[in-house]
């Protein structure tokens, strides 16, 4: 024999090699599914709504519990900047209860004026109505998703699509709801739109978060006044999710794009109350229709009678 | 050719028992990794994502301390419960973290072990990676989301690796160490 054997792969050798080719097949099968889940999201992004659901139910009790060194951790930093600067803020407070003193004796009597007015054209307000109010138990500050969890859900009526407000204004909107706890989607997130009111102009606008401290006014509409610092923004109501008049923020700077900063700050907020809908969208189930020639789009576009009870489940 | 009876039918109901509760071991980085993707949705609301990636950090670490039971399906289904615990599209962190284990598990065939210098600097790199990774996938999942305030994430994420690392080691020592083996 003058030639040299070829290399005999021992059993364990092979073992290995297969091995090592089965996992770098299932590792990229792997991949392959977590984009695939990304495209479906695209396409549907409420799919795994009740997984979420229960996600929720299992984490927020787990923060319910182990919150209060967080929360002490927020208040003393809270109380720290409150003494740093409380000389020179109370001289401005007073300066400012003195101009507000006057402003209230003036809206007081406006006030009576416009209940008369009121009743004289015989205008109709849809009354706020409180679903629960709740504590802010965790939220998402290692996520690009700006979100807190609050300890209400469906059992006490909390359903995704309703306004969260505190104190001092707006917080944000449920957007998933599990069976004792809810998901609020904070004004700071990129997927937050407000539909706001300038007060002292009227204008309508939209308040986009943008995952920073500061959030943004667009699609400035009305008439072609300019903006100011120090512009007090308030919900318009449009859209019919959220209240008009409550509190959003202010603007601090009113170069393009101009800049807002909250009213309400969701660390100290502590209770927040979730509010019904302000004006919910009627949601209309499609009716299938099998026989028809036209396309179904081209029908549900043209409006079937509205449904009892929605086929899906709210959004 | 004879066979060897199964393991578990040569012992008694104590021994049984003990060695089906000794496989809790299995689930050692999966369960930490979850729990520090809970520790993320730690109440503190900062305006800007700023919270370190502990998740990751951590699929990161116990890849390459037990390659075994972290693989990147593991990182995968990790990544899907930290998907749903931060309200991001399904998919993105569950991607982003089996690619990681799978680019973790080829650094450590191809040149095995490092030191820790070196391993920290691989984890900055992989960082910023995850952090550009995660806005392009987020985009592709139809919520686009500004690209600048996740510097922040990548800062303290490269910060916290040393605690992480020290989490996971001690961890690591009490259920795979010599006086854990028992």
């Amino acid at each position: 024999m003058d030639w040299t054997p070829a290399p005999r792969r021992t059993s364990a050798m092979r073992r290995e090699q297969n091995l090592a080719l089965v996992g770098a097949v299932v590792s990229g099968a792997v991949i392959a599914t977590g984009l695939l889940l990304v495209l479906m999201a695209r396409v549907n992004p409420d799919g795994a709504a009740r997984m979420r659901g229960v996600m929720l139910d299992i984490v927020t009790p787990v923060w319910s519990v182990v919150r209060a060194p967080f929360d002490g951790a927020g208040r003393v930093a809270g109380w720290s900047g409150d003494y740093l600067g409380a000389v020179s803020r109370n001289r401005d407070l007073e300066t400012q209860l003195n101009a507000a003193r006057a402003e209230l004796q003036r809206a007081a009597a406006d006030r009576q004026a416009l209940v008369q007015l009121k009743r004289l054209v015989n205008v109709r307000d849809r009354a706020r109505r409180v679903i629960g109010t709740a504590r802010i138990v965790s939220a998402t500050s290692g996520s690009v998703v700006r979100s807190a969890m609050i300890a209400a859900g469906r059992n006490d009526g909390v359903v995704p699509g309703l306004p969260v407000i505190s104190a001092q204004g707006l917080i944000g909107r449920t957007i998933e709801a599990g069976a004792i706890s809810a998901r609020v989607l904070l004004l700071a997130d990129p997927a937050s739109r407000i539909p706001v009111m300038i007060v002292r102009t009227g204008q309508a606008a939209l308040v986009v978060g943008t995952n920073s401290p500061a959030l943004e006014l667009r699609d400035l509409v009305g008439a072609d006044v300019p903006l100011r610092a120090g512009d007090r923004l308030v919900t318009s109501g449009d859209g019919g999710v959220f209240p008009p008049g409550v509190p959003v923020g202010t603007v601090i700077s009113a170069v393009e794009p101009p800049k807002v900063r909250p009213a309400a700050n969701p660390v100290g907020a502590g209770f927040v109350t979730i509010e019904a809908a302000f004006m919910p969208l009627p949601v209309e189930a499609a009716i299938p229709n099998f026989g028809a020639p036209v396309p179904i789009e081209a029908r549900r576009s043209g409006g079937g009678a509205p449904a009892p009870k929605p086929a899906a489940p709210l959004q | 050719m004879a066979r060897a009876a199964p393991l578990w039918r040569l012992m008694n109901a104590a021994e049984r028992r003990r060695y089906w509760w000794g496989h809790w071991r299995l689930a050692v980085p999966a369960v930490t990794t979850a729990l520090l993707a809970l520790a993320m949705t730690a109440p503190l609301i900062v305006p800007v994502p700023a919270f370190p990636q502990l998740a990751l950090l951590g699929v990161f670490v116990w890849t390459s301390f037990q390659p075994g039971l972290m693989p990147p399906w593991v990182a995968f289904l990790v990544g899907l419960v930290a998907d749903l615990l931060f309200a991001q599209p399904l998919g993105v962190n569950a991607t982003l973290f089996a690619a990681t284990a799978a680019f973790v598990r080829f650094l450590e065939t191809r040149y095995d072990h490092r030191a820790h210098g070196l391993d920290w600097g691989v984890a900055a790199g992989l960082i910023v990676i995850f952090e550009l990774s995660t806005w392009l996938l987020m985009t592709l999942a139809g919520s686009p989301v500004p690209l600048a305030p996740l510097g922040w994430q990548v800062l303290t994420s490269i910060a916290a690796y040393p605690l992480v690392v020290a989490i996971c080691a001690r961890i690591q020592r009490r259920a795979f160490g010599p006086e854990g083996m028992r």
